[in-house]
């Protein structure tokens, strides 16, 4: 028992240190696996009814060294994780004075307007990266992978304005529902999530009814397995229970 | 006596790997969705907690024969799961905070701790028992950090599995000092909660 006492102390303090130096300032992971659901849409300019507790959106930037113009692979997010993107090394061309790069993902306050028969959902972004000192423009040798948030309701895909006009781009929703979507992004830019004007929000009845059966249904679960639980100890308890000793009428009995 | 010491090390490794086929066919299920995939998990561990609590404890030298004993009072250990469970969200809380409203997160954290519990239930409980009759508890804390760490690798990636694998050591650590499983839901609780405001 002292053994185990031991072995425990040392355990914990240890697994606790270790636990206190791994997270290292970044977000607690689940330990049991449960999904927890995504924070509410940031808005920059919320519709109506979720201006109550709409929190603005957050932006993200970071600076990569350059060496001969050429700058490293690297990635930047912004601080709500509503957008993220990655970069391969030389996706990006510094001019050759350049010393780093500052990558930046802003949400955009006046965003320009849509194309027509088209809706913008959600916020448009706008990334960009300049050199530091400012001795030219960096650019965008090859595609760089851009992850957009999009808020409930219709999607259909991210569209990129490069100062002219928008454009479509192949997007790839994320599995399982997750209300994100991903391009190979070919330039600096204004990046948003997009749908058909007038399609519908995506929240058919089924889609509604699958959400809710799933919610309730591991909650049912739960339930279930409580009360299963519950009823095993109860009765475990009541076999472990002393039962009284009778008084013997007759006969020796059994022990 | 004999008998009973060679068949324990069999035991051991059976409810280490039903935990771990526990873990798996979850993983298996997950594209199927995570109401089924949870609930198969939750139901596989519920049944492994309680085979093995209805089958009997053989005696072993490593254990002393039979089940070990609470060193804790059920109070003590009480506070001593809440504030492992604080200690382990301590270097989260001064992050930023999420957005989640609070009126949706009791219903989650339900759910969460039911899941927690039936974990540790599985983990710190049948699996811990085992491994302590059969080698020692520090075998036995070990062992579970490990399957802790291994049953969590599906859903957060290799990326998770140090920081899990701490967290199952302390909570193994937590089982062996206080004797009891209940401590080590409450901590592992309380550090699933914080997902909701802090990730």
């Amino acid at each position: 028992m002292i053994g185990a006492r031991r072995a425990g102390l040392t355990a914990l303090a240890l697994g606790l240190i270790a636990a206190a130096l791994l997270h290292c300032g970044g977000a607690p992971p689940l330990f049991d696996g449960i999904i927890v659901p995504p924070e509410p849409y940031r808005w920059e300019s919320p519709p109506a009814n979720l201006k109550n507790g709409n929190k603005p959106p957050l932006s993200g930037e970071t600076t990569l060294p350059v060496s001969n113009g050429q700058v490293p692979g690297g990635g930047v997010q912004t601080g709500d994780n509503q957008v993220i993107m990655f970069f391969g090394p030389g996706a990006f061309k510094a001019p050759p004075a350049a010393q780093s790069v500052k990558c930046t993902i802003e949400p955009d306050a006046s965003p320009p307007p849509a194309p027509s028969g088209v809706d913008i959902r959600g916020n448009v972004y706008r990334v960009n990266c300049v050199a530091q000192p400012d001795t030219g423009a960096v650019t965008v040798t090859s595609t760089y992978h851009l992850t957009l948030r999009f808020p409930p309701g219709a999607f259909q895909e991210i569209q990129y304005k490069d100062g002219n006009s928008w454009r479509a781009l192949t997007t790839l929703r994320a599995p399982g529902g997750d209300p994100y979507a991903s391009v190979n992004a070919p330039g600096f830019g204004e990046y948003a999530a997009t749908a058909p004007t007038g399609a519908p929000s995506g929240d058919s009845i089924f889609t509604v009814l699958g959400r809710y059966v799933e919610f309730y249904g591991i909650l049912a679960f739960v339930i279930l397995f409580g009360v299963i639980a519950i009823i095993q100890e109860i009765r475990r308890r009541r076999r472990r229970a002393p039962t009284p000793t009778l008084p013997r009428k007759r006969g020796r009995g059994n022990p | 006596m004999i008998q009973a010491g060679l068949a324990a090390p069999r035991r051991a490794m059976r409810v280490t790997g039903l935990v771990l086929a526990a873990a798996l066919l979850r993983a298996l299920l997950l594209p199927a969705g995570d109401l089924l995939s949870t609930g198969v998990f939750g139901a596989c561990l519920l049944a492994i907690s309680w085979a093995e609590r209805a089958a009997p404890t053989p005696p072993s030298p490593a254990s002393g024969g039979g089940t070990l004993p609470a060193a804790m009072g059920k109070v003590a250990s009480i506070v001593a799961g809440l504030m492992v469970g604080a200690i382990l969200l301590a270097p989260v809380v001064g992050g930023r905070l999420s957005g989640r409203p609070l009126a949706d997160f009791w219903t989650w954290a339900a759910i969460a701790a039911v899941i927690a519990t039936l974990e540790e239930t599985a983990i710190r409980g049948a699996l811990y028992q085992r491994w302590s009759e059969e080698a020692s508890p520090a075998v036995a804390i070990v062992a579970g950090a490990a399957v802790f760490a291994l049953i969590h690798l599906p859903r957060y990636g290799l990326a998770a599995m140090p920081l899990d694998a701490a967290v199952g050591l302390a909570l193994g650590g937590l089982r062996a000092v206080s004797g009891r499983v209940l401590p080590c839901a409450i901590a592992h609780s309380i550090a699933d909660w914080g997902a909701w405001f802090w990730a």
